[in-house]
């Protein structure tokens, strides 16, 4: 079992007028998202808030056992536990949502969103994500990114590490390769990995990232509460121009409780 | 719309004639999956794709075996101009403007916001740019055994589970070894081998693992009866 302690904010910046982002806390069911909608309009809005919603709402049904009925959207990944198959599912189920109101409805053609996705199981964590919106964890000190930027950009620099990106200018930053709710189909890139006491994870919108650099996230986020290092965040992403949206969710792990059987767990309980 | 002319060789006979559109994208390689086909061994599957990026044309080589050439010159990613020749393998293809068409200007119009994507062609645009080159790019690695059990095992899975328990991935023995005694992750980065539970803790090269750590090649792990290698399969 993890024992979680989180926070959550977004904040319009200085800049917009709407607020795009979306993002969802959630401890009992221990699943947390950020989503950054795109679309003119309201429509952003309207995305990044079914994204949200709909991974929400899956989520609680997988949780409870009631979504075995629901029709499955894509075959089950082998290579997956359980419990990330769920927040596949869940991210699928809500890019078809977008795609769907954004096809039937004039007001919101043409909308989309990212999404970044974290949830636990018993002792690990699965990480997903679609877009640009980054999931850095904090671990032994260090600060690593644990989502795919699905940029242009990022896609270049993959590709050619030495640097062919660059060669594009700034201004391809935010093309992204891949949205919610653009196609039919949507392909997030997934992570599970172990989880250790004091791992902690922040979703972010860009609106963040493009003005605070992951190294000073990590200086601000050491040693604080969530809940106090969230608003210190926005405060300087607003300092330093506050361009988009900020939205920042942060998650750090108060313990791994692992569930030991037979005579040798309990004999091991001493020797800890 | 631009066009592009599939020849062989500068002077030969034009193959066949693409158009572009605006919003569009096309790609070029030997398989059939392209939108340009260029059936010759000198072609990689997927070679090089061109984009519209909403300012202009882009050609991005995907890490093709022999290069992109425009105008004679190397190409990783160019923006393509009316006049441009592309070379592939021997083939080429020349990039030309409609007559009196408007070509996109090259000047740093701001694109700081995250993009809209305001038409159907746009979609049509990132659902393509999804390269098959980016997914190509991931690669697995096998645990092979060195003592303990023979052959190898793929890791494929995003969570590998190594202990005791008889559900477990890959399936140790030992008095002192957890029911789960560690896993192995596959991250956007590489692999990364955590410990669980258990008396005894997994050892990477000599060195037991209290936490997590990330596992580069021919790295030796150790937990239990079992002694493996990570090796990387091209």
């Amino acid at each position: 079992m993890v024992v979680i302690e989180s926070a959550g904010i977004t904040d319009v910046g200085k800049k917009r007028k709407g607020n795009e982002d979306s993002y969802f806390v959630n401890d009992n069911l221990q699943v947390y998202v950020v989503a950054d909608g795109m679309g003119g309009h309201l429509a952003g809005e309207v995305a990044s808030s079914l994204v949200v919603k709909t991974v929400e709402g899956y989520m609680k049904r997988a949780r409870d056992g009631h979504s075995e009925g629901e029709k499955e959207l894509v075959e089950k990944d082998e290579n997956l536990s359980k419990e990330a198959n769920q927040l596949m599912t869940s991210i699928h189920l809500s890019n078809r949502v977008v795609y769907q109101v954004s096809k039937n409805k004039q007001s919101c053609s043409g909308m989309g969103s990212t999404v970044s996705a974290i949830c636990f199981t018993r002792d690990t964590l699965v990480v997903a994500n679609v877009g640009d919106s980054p999931i850095y964890m904090i671990r032994n000190g260090k600060i690593e990114t644990l989502s795919v930027l699905h940029t242009v950009i990022a896609e270049q620099k993959a590709l050619y590490p030495q640097g062919g990106g660059q060669s594009l200018g700034k201004k391809y930053d935010h093309m992204l390769t891949r949205a919610m709710g653009v196609e039919k189909t949507v392909k997030p890139d997934v992570c599970e990995i172990q989880c250790f006491k004091d791992d902690t994870l922040i979703l972010a919108s860009d609106g963040l990232t493009d003005k605070v650099r992951p190294d000073e996230i990590f200086e601000i986020v050491s040693g604080k509460s969530p809940k106090e290092a969230c608003p210190i965040l926005v405060d300087l992403a607003n300092e330093r121009g506050g361009d988009d949206n900020i939205t920042i969710v942060i998650v750090k792990v108060i313990m791994v409780k692992y569930k030991r059987s037979g005579v040798l767990g309990w004999i091991s309980q001493f020797f800890k | 719309m631009p066009t592009l002319t599939l020849k062989f060789r500068k002077d030969s006979a034009t193959i066949k004639e693409y158009r572009i559109e605006r919003g569009q994208s096309i790609t070029i390689g030997r398989l059939d999956a392209n939108d340009i086909v260029i059936e010759n061994l000198a072609v990689s599957g997927h070679h090089a794709k061109i984009d519209w990026t909403g300012t202009g044309y882009l050609l991005t080589d995907l890490k093709s075996k022999n290069g992109t050439f425009i105008n004679e010159q190397l190409a990783v990613s160019h923006w393509l101009q009316g006049g441009d020749i592309v070379t592939i393998g021997k083939h080429i293809i020349a990039f030309n403007y409609a007559e009196g068409e408007e070509q996109p200007d090259d000047s740093d119009n701001a694109m700081n916001e995250t993009m809209v994507m305001d038409t159907g062609k746009y979609r049509n645009m990132l659902a393509k740019n999804v390269s098959s080159a980016a997914q190509e790019a991931e690669q697995t690695s096998v645990l092979s055994y060195l003592a303990g059990g023979d052959g190898e095992v793929e890791l494929t899975k995003k969570l590998t589970k190594i202990g005791k328990n008889p559900s477990s991935d890959i399936i140790v023995s030992g008095l002192t070894i957890g029911q789960t005694s560690a896993t192995i992750s596959k991250r956007p980065d590489g692999y990364y081998l955590s410990y669980v539970s258990g008396l005894s803790k997994p050892k990477v090269n000599g060195d037991a693992v209290k936490d997590s750590v990330k596992l580069k090649q021919f790295d030796v792990v150790e937990i239990g009866s079992a002694k493996m290698q990570l090796v990387g399969k091209s």
